[in-house]
């Protein structure tokens, strides 16, 4: 099979990646030697890895695949590696042969898969490819694996290593000259729009197939200029939006409202002078991922109700969080590093005569640590229901350790010096030394939220006021 | 200064050794090792039969020890017979709370997909607030439901043990496997495998397992999600989402703040991971209210809860982060050491052999402040017969006490029983705020509710009821109420009176808003509103007699039933009200006992002379961290530590004189000072002022 035929039995199914499958499956051709090394490289969702398993399989070469957002360790991929090789050569209940199935370095490796390449059955032995999928995102990799996995196919003849990778290549980053790379650009307009037509026209109930002959094409390539292009998103994104937004595109014409200038007639301009806000609010809403998707509705007027709605979920969600003097103290948190942080900054800025020059959610970003010892203090002023007997009650920092404790697992408050090294202190750790620093790890907008739920005005609090 | 207390002043032991800044060294003696180590002692194995006996020691005799074994095996028995039954109300509560949210969690775990999420991993966020404890109850008996029915099991993975990736997935593995073959099964299955080794965090061993017992759903229950490492959380994340075509992963978050925050603190890429649904778990507060409802209201409560414990319970679990459980475990205490401390409680039990309450405990009994009260009111009621009587005849005075007993319990009981006719009441008035259960119950604990304005509120809603609501409250009336003869026959009229007009719109009396008008009149230009009663039907002021004679005989119950039960004979026995025991062992102070051991050690400490105890001033005597202390309190924030010695040799000095070794005073106080270092109250300050301490605590924060 020539390589022109591959990439266009390929292309009924991936447009737009002819020019990549025609080189893949010339570099892969089984009569023909195959470079001991290939860089095959694009950022994610440019169909790399689908064109590349389409090729091999296309040609029938033999091939593993390896993913190595899947492997943990440096050492879990290569015992990986041997594993698929064994497995796509069809030796699998012979491990045991093979270094008992361990492989804990890439030298031993190199030594197993030449073993393992050269038991095949005569006939079998031709060119065997191997994939190494994401292999810039190993976790734990030692510095050298690239460039030593990149001479496993120098060191085996038979041999072919192919290195995906989703972030553009330094140069000579194998160590190695003439490597052969092959680029997965980011698709185009015109090819971003050509896949998305491709494939089927979702449907609609009620709209009339011409119509959504007609407009569909408009409409993509609307959604394409005004979300995804200036958003570089992907072409999944890309068909999500579309399916999304579709329906509620069309509704009016499924409803039969009139269109503007009498009748009936809806054409795209139309839909599109009648749909701008739908670009506007649901069409920016939907290139953020929640985790929990709002409701799309199905026509323009439900769609206000579900914006309402969401809104008043928001609502109802910020105070629902647990209203108690835990969540105090932290109110308190803030508003000892504000005033401390204000008290000295507002004193400069008002001197000089700039009146209010600190915007107040910015300041908060930039809150300093402080001791356990002043929050106590300040948790004593700002308390809004202060004991009525200060003398005789205990003292307060034995009541509120236990709700700082949790805060702190909570994540909402962290210690100053763990703040940039987070990751290495394991979470059950909560002890904290005299005098060590906190600082609070949320925005001060949630926090003056949550302060309102508790009758506390931050603002009054301190010098110079939030805004 | 003696060497002899200098070297105890010391107390060199070997737990001080960690952090000690210096010691005094004493050569070992011959014959004597001191440090050598305790021998180890046999370890008794006590998972063997356990003695009979031990059990009851746990209860010690009381009355100065002359109780009866019989009786305090009698308060025992009561205690655990009258818990386990409190218990089971308990679990049926908590049980009850949480069904809804697990039927809506076990039909998204069944219904969702990766296809049904475009390709991610089905989440389920289910934000707890405060009722922490409530999602492991869920998790658990969702596991139940998803093993028993084979569909797949869940996995809980806490915080504690996801410390690196490796570790996070090796306990998942493992977590997944023992939750359905059990920890031997886990062995067999790591060693059972055909094939070279698998590392243990290699999700393949899971896969393996997933096929070989065709899991449809495993559920990974991140409990407290917040505390995630958020880099350790994206990995795992995107691991799973990796092999999400392989094992069916359904991811389950546990959130305490809210959903928007915990998302904002992902990264991008680790949210486009995820999708799915938000359950909400009932606030803890609600299902507190429950639990005390439940617990008080008893109709065959033997026991009850005063008021001082009630709002200190009650604070406790509004202030602070607490768990329905917690709260149940606090009562729980209560409840014990009403029976454990009060020989009375023995009163409660199901035997009552007039042996079992003799000598000390009728001598217990007449001291009562109760029972000296009732001798009271019976003198002055004309019986002053009666009361020799109690007082010179055990047996009689027995008798009265059972029979005031079983009174007293059953005024409790109305108590609690018009407790909640009032708050079903108020649950039909207009009003935002309402009062709960607990407020209402703290109050007629007190014997304030009856004058409050509760009622009156209550009343009132009573007068503008119409027929419908009206029917259904008089069906809930408690039974002593509705065995009344006048409300025998109102119920009567009432049920004639809607006979006759079998009209569909209820009748209304004229104390509802819907049956006065309001008129308006314009008088020189101003508007005046007056209100008057719009023209009733003869039916509506039939209704409105009911209602006025409805509500006469409410009032007369409510000044009836609603005293203070302190003024019960006998509430010593059923009404446990001492705030102390419990405060101190749910809420113990550190702090406030550490600062006050250090500033008057002699609260703690036996002295030799009274003269120490009673004084303030720094002396000598006291040990040496409690002096530096003292000092130290003088101080500023920063202190310089010549000074702080100067000062603390004066101390010696001026109580001593000649005799006074500056060198052991050093010991002391460098002693003194590592002491105070290990408390953290002071540190070294900047390394520009290295001969200064930096003072880091306060006293009285």
């Amino acid at each position: 099979m020539q390589p022109v035929d591959v990439a266009r039995s390929l292309s009924a199914q991936w447009p737009c990646r002819e020019v990549q499958a025609q080189q893949l499956a010339t570099l892969f051709n089984p009569h023909l030697p195959s470079p001991p090394t290939l860089v095959v490289h694009g950022i994610s969702a440019t169909c790399k890895s689908t064109i590349i398993r389409g090729v091999l399989s296309t040609l029938e070469v033999p091939h593993a695949v390896v993913r190595s957002s899947e492997c943990i360790t440096g050492r879990h991929l290569l015992t990986k590696i041997l594993w698929n090789t064994l497995e796509a050569l069809g030796q699998k209940d012979e491990w045991e042969k093979f270094g008992k199935g361990r492989c804990e370095h890439v030298s031993s490796l190199a030594v197993l898969l030449e073993e393992c390449l050269a038991t095949r059955t005569p006939e079998k032995r031709g060119k065997f490819v191997l994939v190494l999928d994401e292999i810039d995102r190993q976790r734990e990799a030692p510095p050298t694996l690239l460039s030593a996995l990149a001479r496993l196919g120098e060191i085996i003849p038979s041999l072919c290593v192919v290195l995906v990778l989703s972030s553009t290549p330094r140069p000579m980053f194998l160590q190695s000259i003439a490597v052969p790379h092959i680029s997965f650009p980011p698709y185009t307009r015109k090819e971003a729009i050509d896949i998305l037509l491709a494939s089927p026209v979702p449907t609609v109930e009620g709209l009339p197939d011409e119509a959504s002959y007609h407009i569909y094409p408009h409409f993509v390539s609307t959604v394409y200029d005004t979300l995804i292009g200036p958003t570089v998103g992907s072409i999944p994104t890309f068909r999500a939006i579309c399916q999304r937004l579709w329906p509620q595109f069309v509704a009016p014409v499924v409803q039969g409202e009139a269109a503007p200038g009498g009748g009936t007639d809806w054409d795209f301009a139309r839909l599109v002078v009648k749909n701008r806000v739908l670009f506007r609010h649901q069409g920016e809403s939907a290139l953020v991922h929640r985790i929990v998707p709002e409701e799309s509705a199905a026509s323009s007027k439900t769609i206000l109700l579900s914006q309402a709605q969401a809104e008043e979920r928001q609502a109802a969600n910020d105070p629902s969080t647990p209203n108690k003097k835990g969540k105090r103290s932290k109110t308190r948190i803030t508003k000892s590093t504000l005033s401390s942080a204000f008290a000295t900054s507002s004193a400069t800025t008002s001197a000089t005569g700039g009146g209010g020059g600190i915007t107040g959610p910015s300041t908060i970003l930039t809150a300093r640590p402080f001791p356990l010892e002043r929050l106590l203090a300040v948790y004593h002023a700002v308390d809004p229901n202060p004991p009525a007997n200060p003398i005789h009650t205990p003292a307060v920092s034995d009541q509120i350790y236990a709700e700082l404790a949790t805060l702190r697992r909570l994540r909402l408050v962290v210690p100053a010096s763990g703040h940039h090294g987070g990751a290495t202190m394991g979470s059950g750790n909560t002890s904290a030394d005299a005098g060590e620093k906190w600082c609070v790890n949320v925005s001060g907008d949630w926090i003056g939220e949550l302060a309102k739920g508790i009758g506390v005005e931050v603002g009054e609090w301190l010098a110079g006021g939030l805004d | 200064m003696d060497p002899d207390g200098l070297e105890e002043a010391l107390d060199l032991s070997r737990d001080r050794s960690q952090y000690q800044g210096v010691y005094i060294y004493q050569p070992a003696k011959p014959g004597k090792s001191a440090n050598e180590p305790p021998k180890k002692r046999r370890k008794v194995s006590s998972t063997g039969a356990q003695d009979p006996k031990s059990d009851s020691q746990h209860f010690i005799p009381l009355l100065n020890g002359e109780e009866s074994a019989e009786g305090v095996q009698q308060r025992l028995n009561t205690y655990k017979q009258l818990w386990s039954e409190q218990e089971q109300k308990i679990q049926g509560i908590l049980e009850d709370v949480d069904a809804g949210v697990l039927t809506d969690v076990l039909s998204f775990v069944r219904e969702t997909s990766p296809q049904t999420c475009n390709g991610c991993i089905p989440t389920a966020l289910v934000t707890v607030g405060s009722n922490v404890s409530s999602l492991s109850r869920l998790l658990s008996r969702l596991n139940d439901h998803l093993t028993s029915s084979g569909e797949g099991g869940v996995v809980v993975l806490e915080s504690g043990d996801a410390t690196n990736l490796k570790n996070s997935l090796k306990n998942v593995i493992r977590a997944a496997v023992t939750n359905t073959e059990g920890n031997d099964g886990y062995q067999k299955f790591l060693t059972d495998r055909t094939g070279p080794r698998v590392l243990g965090y290699d999700l393949d061993l899971l896969n393996d397992y997933v096929q070989r017992k065709g899991t449809k759903k495993l559920v990974i229950a991140l409990r407290d999600s917040e505390a995630f490492d958020p880099a350790l959380l994206t990995d795992l994340l995107s691991l799973f989402q990796s092999w999400l075509d392989r094992i069916p992963f359904t991811i389950l978050l546990g959130i305490s703040t809210s959903v928007e925050l915990f998302e904002t603190r992902l990264p991008r890429s680790c949210v486009s991971l995820l999708q799915g649904k938000h359950f909400e778990v009932q606030d803890a507060g609600n299902c507190v209210d429950r639990i005390y409802e439940a617990l008080q209201t008893n109709p065959n409560g033997k026991l009850w809860i005063g008021r001082n414990i009630t709002s200190t319970l009650f604070e406790r679990a509004s202030d602070y982060f607490q768990t329905p459980e917690a709260f149940s475990r606090m009562v729980k205490y209560a409840c014990m050491s009403h029976f454990f401390a009060n020989p009375l409680s023995a009163l409660l039990g199901d035997s009552k052999r007039p042996e079992l309450f003799q000598g000390r405990f009728i001598e217990a009994i007449r001291n009562l402040p109760s029972f000296r009260m009732y001798c009271e009111d019976l003198v002055e009621a004309g019986s002053p017969m009666e009361v020799r009587n109690l007082l010179e005849n055990d047996r009689h005075l027995l008798g009265e006490v059972f029979n005031h007993l079983e009174i007293g319990q059953q005024r409790m009981r109305d108590i609690f029983q018009a407790v909640t006719l009032i708050h079903a009441c108020l649950q039909h008035t207009q009003g935002t705020k309402k009062s709960t259960v607990s407020d209402l119950s703290v109050r007629a604990l007190a014997g304030e509710l009856g004058e409050s304005q509760v009622v009156d509120d209550m009343l009132a809603t009573v007068r503008a009821m119409d027929s419908e609501k009206l029917e259904g409250v008089l069906a809930t009336l408690p039974a002593a109420l509705s065995n009344d003869s006048t409300l025998a026959e109102l119920k009567a009229d009432f049920g004639t009176l809607l006979e006759t007009c079998p009209d569909q719109e209820p009748l209304r009396s004229e104390y509802n808003i819907n049956s006065s008008v309001t008129k308006t009149t314009v008088v020189q230009q101003r508007i005046q509103l007056s209100k008057g009663k719009a023209n009733l039907s003869g039916q509506d002021l039939e209704y409105t007699k009911i209602i006025d004679r409805l509500v006469a005989a409410l009032q007369e119950y409510f000044t009836e039933i609603l005293i203070r039960p302190q003024e019960l004979f006998m509430h010593e026995a059923f009404l446990f009200d001492l705030r102390n025991p419990l405060k101190d062992n749910f809420a113990p102070r550190p702090r406030f006992a550490i600062e006050r051991a250090m500033g008057s050690p002699f609260d703690y400490l036996i002295s030799s002379s009274d003269a120490d105890q009673g004084q303030a001033k720094i002396s000598s005597k006291q040990p040496a961290a409690a002096i530096l202390y003292q000092l130290y309190l003088e101080s500023g924030a920063l202190v310089n530590v010549h000074d702080l010695w100067q000062a603390f040799l004066a101390v010696f000095e001026s109580e001593e004189g000649k005799k006074c070794d500056e060198r052991i005073v050093m010991a002391l106080f460098y002693g003194a000072l590592s002491d105070l270092k290990m408390f953290g109250m002071v540190k070294n300050a900047s390394r520009k002022k290295a001969d200064h301490l930096a003072k880091s605590a306060w006293l009285g924060l």
